[in-house]
Parts: C-alpha cells; sequence; structure tokens
C-alpha cells in the first residue's frame, strides 16, 4: 500500500524538488542577467537557469488533513530538469521506496517486492496518498514555457525585490487541465505563489512559498504548501531541511540499477 | 371409421350443444384459456422484446457484427496489438456490395481528466461517417454536436462522466494514454458533445475522439484497432462473415459477434427453449382446470351416455364426441387468447416504459424501454402447444367416457 501510494506521489515529489530548483537560483548569480521583464522570458530564464544546476536535498513532506498527519523524510538527488531521484528514509515502513524519473519516464522501486515498475500513464494523474500535489503540476517543468501563452499581470516593487504576476493561459490541445495558472516569480526567480484557476475563472489550489532562506548560498523557498480552496485544513507541506548544490553526482545515479542498490 | 365421416356433423352438433349446457363452468373455463394464451403470447412478446434489446444493444457496444483484430486484442486491449488499415483484397471485399457498412476503430484505455477529477475510461477513435450505422451514436448526442470529421479534435463524452468529471459541454478535458513504446500520450480536448446512452455504464466508460486525431496522439499513423462490419440482420451474418474471412489476410482475426459475446449468443439460442418451457408451464396449470371441466361434463352424464350406447352409439363415438368437445372449448379460448394478446401487445409496440426500474434493468443490459416483440413463432407455438397438450390430457376422461358400461351407467342414480 505504502509502495503504491509512494508510486503515485513521487511525481508530485519533483514537481516540488523541481519548483526548488526554480527557486534555488540565487539573487547573486541572476543579478548579471536579470531578464527583461516579457513574461514568456521570465519563466523561460527561470528553467534555464534550473539547467545543469545539481543537487542533494533532504526534504520532509506533511501531509495534513483535519484528523490525521503524517510526514516523511526523503533525500532526493536532481541534475538539470530531467533527471531526479527520491528515496524515502523515514518512516521505517516506507524506507527504501524509491523513484527515479527520467525524461517523461517514470520508474519506481520498492524493498518489499524487490521490483521496479515503470509508472504507466493512467497513474500519472492521481493524486498523492491523498495529498494536494497531483502528477500533473510536474508537467510544468518546461512545458509551462512552450504549451502556455503568458501575459505579465503586474510587477510589484516591493522594496528589495520586484515580484512579477503572470498569467498562463494553455494552449487549445496542451496537455492541461488548468483555465488558467496565476504566477508569482520575484526577481530572483523564486516562485512565491502559484495558482491554479478552473475554465469557470474559480480558484481551485495554490501553491505557496511560506517561508524562504538561504541555504548553501542560495535563496530558496524552503517551505512549500500545497493546498485546495475547498478543503483549506488540508494541505501538503514541503520543507527542505538541508540542500547542497553543484555538487559531484555518480554517473550512474540516474539509472535502473542504482534505484534498486542504492550506492551513494 | 367409415362411421366417423358420416356422423360427423351429429356429434359436432352434440358438442356444441354440451359445450353449452353449462354455460357458466364453460365460460369459467374459456377464461382461464384465453388468459392463459394471453400470458403465453404477451409474456413472450416482452420477454423476446428485451432480449432483442438486449442482443441490439450488446451488438452494437461490441460493437457491429464482425470484428476484424488483431488475434491478441480481445484479451490485451492495447495500443500494441494494433492492425494495419485495411488495404487490397480486404478492402475490397468490405467495399462490396453486401456489406452494409464497416468502419475503423482505434479503442484503448486511457484516463480522462478535469480540473477536479480524473477517470479510467475507454478511448474510441471512430469514423463519424461511418459509425451512425454502427453505434447509432450521433442519435445519442444529447447537447453539442457529433464529430465532425475524421480529423475532428473534440471528444464526445458522456452525461455521467461529464458529471462525474464536474465539467461539461464547451470544456477542454486532458486525455491521456500511452504509445506503442510505451510513453506517455496525452492531449486536451474540447467536449464538443455530450451523449446519452441507455446505460448508464456506459455513458461513463465510452469515450469518443476522431480516429486520425487519436492515430496522431498514439503514434500509430495508419493504424487501426479493429474494423468493425455490419450486415443487414444480425442473426444471418453467415455469408459476410465467410466472404470476409477468406479476403483477410493471416495475422488477422476475423470473429462474428456470436464468438465474440458469447453470453450474447448463449441468450439468443437459449430464446426459443425458453419460449416453449413458458408455454408449457402455463400449460400446465391450466390443463389441470381443463380436466376438471371434462371429468365434471362427464359425470354429469353418466346416465345419459349410458343412454346413447344403449341405444347404440359405439363408443369410438363418444371418445370422439368429448374430445370434440374439449377442442371447441380449447379453440375458442386460443381465439379469445389471441385476440387479447393482440389487442395487449399492439399498443405497446412503441415501447414499454419501466423507467422506475430503469436501474434494475440496466444491470441485466437492457434499457428500460422494452418494445414487445411479436413473432408468428411464438404465436403458432403457443397455439399448437394448447391444441396438441389439450387434446391429449381430455383424452384419458373421454376414454373412460366411452369405456362405461351402459347397463351400470343407466343404473347410476
Amino acid at each position: 500500500m505504502a509502495t503504491k501510494i509512494f508510486k503515485q506521489n513521487t511525481k508530485v515529489l519533483f514537481c516540488s524538488l523541481l519548483l526548488l530548483g526554480l527557486l534555488a537560483v540565487s539573487s547573486s548569480t541572476l543579478a548579471t542577467e536579470v531578464p527583461a521583464p516579457g513574461p514568456r522570458e521570465l519563466i523561460r530564464a527561470a528553467m534555464e537557469h534550473w539547467r545543469g544546476v545539481t543537487s542533494y536535498s533532504e526534504m520532509t513532506m506533511t501531509i495534513h488533513r483535519s484528523d490525521w498527519e503524517r510526514s516523511f523524510s526523503m533525500q532526493a538527488w536532481t541534475e538539470g530538469d530531467k533527471l531526479s531521484l527520491v528515496r524515502v528514509t523515514e518512516p521505517k515502513r516506507d524506507a527504501g521506496n524509491g523513484t527515479l524519473v527520467k525524461d517523461q519516464s517514470m520508474w519506481t522501486f520498492s524493498p518489499k517486492i524487490n521490483r521496479i515498475l515503470k509508472v504507466p500513464s493512467s497513474m500519472m494523474n492521481q493524486s498523492w496518498m491523498g495529498s494536494d500535489f497531483s502528477n500533473k503540476d510536474i508537467s510544468k517543468s518546461t512545458d509551462i514555457i512552450d504549451q502556455y501563452d503568458h501575459r505579465l499581470l503586474k510587477s510589484e516593487d516591493l522594496g528589495d525585490h520586484v515580484v512579477y504576476t503572470i498569467e498562463s493561459i494553455p494552449h487549445e490541445e496542451a496537455a492541461v487541465v488548468w483555465g488558467k495558472e496565476i504566477v508569482s516569480i520575484r526577481d530572483d526567480f523564486i516562485l512565491l505563489r502559484q495558482e491554479f484557476w478552473d475554465q469557470d475563472d474559480i480558484l481551485v489550489k495554490e501553491m505557496e512559498a511560506t517561508e524562504i532562506t538561504i541555504m548553501d548560498d542560495r535563496t530558496i523557498a524552503s517551505r512549500m504548501r500545497m493546498y485546495k480552496l475547498e478543503t483549506p485544513d488540508e494541505w501538503t507541506e514541503m520543507i527542505v531541511d538541508d540542500i547542497d548544490f553543484d555538487i559531484e553526482l555518480d554517473a550512474n545515479l540516474f539509472t535502473l540499477s542504482n534505484l534498486r542498490n542504492p550506492r551513494q | 371409421m367409415t362411421g366417423l365421416g358420416s356422423h360427423f356433423k351429429i356429434i359436432l352438433t352434440l358438442s356444441w350443444r354440451n359445450l353449452w349446457r353449462n354455460h357458466r363452468r364453460t365460460a369459467i373455463m374459456l377464461g382461464a384459456i384465453s388468459v392463459g394464451v394471453w400470458a403465453m403470447i404477451f409474456m413472450t412478446s416482452l420477454m423476446r422484446g428485451m432480449v432483442d434489446d438486449m442482443l441490439n444493444q450488446g451488438i452494437r457496444n461490441l460493437p457491429g457484427h464482425i470484428q476484424i483484430q488483431h488475434p491478441d486484442f480481445l484479451d490485451d486491449p492495447s495500443v500494441v496489438n494494433s492492425i494495419g488499415e485495411p488495404g487490397g483484397e480486404l478492402l475490397t471485399a468490405l467495399t462490396q456490395n453486401g456489406t452494409r457498412s464497416w468502419a475503423n476503430r482505434i479503442r484503448v484505455p486511457a484516463v480522462i481528466a478535469s480540473e477536479r477529477e480524473s477517470r479510467g475510461i475507454n478511448l474510441i477513435g471512430i469514423e463519424p461517417a461511418a459509425e451512425a450505422d454502427i453505434t447509432g451514436l450521433p442519435a445519442q448526442i444529447s447537447a453539442g454536436r457529433f464529430l465532425e470529421s475524421n480529423q475532428d479534435k473534440g471528444v464526445i463524452i458522456g452525461a455521467k462522466l461529464a458529471e462525474r468529471l464536474e465539467t461539461r459541454l464547451g470544456k477542454r478535458v486532458v486525455i491521456m494514454s500511452q504509445d506503442p513504446d510505451n510513453n506517455i500520450a496525452e492531449r486536451g480536448f474540447r467536449i464538443v458533445g455530450i451523449y446519452q446512452a441507455e446505460l448508464a455504464a456506459q455513458e461513463e466508460f465510452n469515450v469518443f475522439a476522431a480516429r486520425a486525431t487519436l492515430q496522431k496522439l498514439l503514434k500509430i499513423e495508419g493504424l487501426v484497432s479493429q474494423i468493425v462490419l455490419v450486415d443487414h440482420d444480425y442473426r444471418d451474418v453467415e455469408s459476410l462473415y465467410r466472404r470476409v474471412e477468406a479476403a483477410t489476410p493471416d495475422g488477422l482475426e476475423v470473429k462474428p459477434w456470436y464468438e465474440i459475446d458469447t453470453y450474447l449468443a448463449a441468450m439468443f439460442n437459449l430464446m426459443d427453449g425458453f419460449v416453449l418451457v413458458w408455454v408449457i408451464i402455463i400449460f400446465l396449470a391450466l390443463s389441470f382446470g381443463l380436466v376438471n371441466t371434462l371429468v365434471m361434463a362427464i359425470f354429469e352424464r353418466v346416465r345419459e351416455i349410458g343412454l346413447i350406447q344403449a341405444l347404440g352409439m359405439r363408443p369410438g363415438l363418444i371418445l370422439y364426441q368429448i374430445l370434440l368437445e374439449s377442442l371447441l372449448l380449447l379453440l375458442i379460448g386460443l381465439a379469445l387468447g389471441n385476440l387479447l394478446a393482440l389487442v395487449t401487445i399492439k399498443p405497446l409496440e412503441s415501447g414499454l416504459d419501466l423507467s422506475a426500474v430503469a436501474e434494475g434493468m440496466a444491470m441485466m443490459g437492457v434499457g428500460s424501454v422494452i418494445y414487445p416483440s411479436l413473432t408468428l413463432y411464438d404465436v403458432l407455438l403457443a397455439n399448437v402447444v394448447v391444441v396438441l397438450l389439450g387434446i391429449l390430457t381430455s383424452i384419458l376422461p373421454a376414454w373412460r367416457a366411452s369405456q362405461l358400461d351402459p347397463v351400470r351407467a343407466l343404473n347410476t342414480h
């Protein structure tokens, strides 16, 4: 059961990871090349910056419901926006469950059954352990650049930073269910807020950076919360406990054999 | 037996008059027979109607009377088990006269998602022009439009599914499936039509898009899942089946509907036997009344029978007379029963609405409206069974009457 749940949820993790990456770009590195505030360029620049960055992080994910709460600890490695590997370390019964993502494909490994499974398309749309992340949330990887039309709604000067609010409307044939997404990005590429609106212009869910800290010399959103507006007392929170950037990663890190037999 | 022929008129008169001596008893018996016959014919026509409906719907859902597909497709309806669009000899056979209509179809399992829900579905790629004759889908569109071409970019979903997805006409949904290399194939589709099927299960499960659009999405250009053929009558598809099978290249599987859905085939084959059993059961109930009536009629007439025997009537004629009496009773009852059945079935032929119990009917795979189907075969069967078995059950009392000893009979009272 836990395996299955994990499987469904891993993509969500990557979503978060990816966003982390998006956010991970420090203001100092960006200062030299602040993009013209064209909305599409803004998002593209954020993505480009994510490219080529390697990271290792330790995270905690908390799923909160009105009558229960559950937390996972996990390790994650990423390289660029195409490769990621996540492993659960706590709680014990879920420890060792791993997931590998390469481009669009995704595999999971469960030590209990000692099997690697390729996640089929039918499971890509499911939410995770009743969490508030859906696998669709990661399809914003680089798709969000090309599959949406972007429009800058406003740019606010908040003293230290400028915050850009961008409205992204998916193309007719894009594999996106939302009517529109509204993204708030700080000029140092911290994603402050992402709103998912349905096709009747009703806000369905949103993700919010609730804590921004500096780790390993980069500013990142270290705490993010995703919740649906219909159920505000149900949310999922991702907390980055520790993160290292630009580290050496083994060449075989993002392979199926490493997914099965951890070597790092 | 020359006597029988020459005395026929007298015997007939005697039987007829005897029949109406106790007119109340005869009327009751006539009532019983006509109600019984009515029940036989009426219920049979309802059952026939239901089974016809079930077969038609079942065949429409298969769909078609004959299907050509990859040999593994029925066991594993995956995109991997696709076949090429028909060409050469097969195409000639398909377009030849005698095939009512045929169409290519794509069928893959998929997932459909709206902003709030996602569900597993059966994604069907159709050729809109050919589909009308195969599934009757265009007639089921309750809102919006039907697909317009093989390249149409819209999708048609069932009303029930729209409800589950909390979406509606004009909205965009995302459909996800897999291409033959197991990569995710996904795309946004706008809902251009909502259909209402007789069965909610289909509404929730079947989603229709245009054939060429799906081929592009699934990266199977030039390939289809099935070729579907419809013949003029589902009861007689043998000749078309043989012709198409001969023209189909090796490696493809051709199957008529009764091999694809053996449950439907069993229903179809069982039906005749079922009707016979039903008719006989009703007759058994009737026969007690019939025998009782005859036995009473004879019991009352013991002296009289003794008298006419003493006057010279042969036992054979007595047997004959009583059987004729029974036959007359049966024939009048049958005439009334048939008339009653006809009068009750005719007005219902436009459909008997059972929507109050629609859910239970749906579980059987039957729509909520029954169209009684009156067939000559069933009417003849009911009549023949009643006459034959009726005479048969009358033989015993009649034979006993003919065997009365005149002396004893005359002294009975």
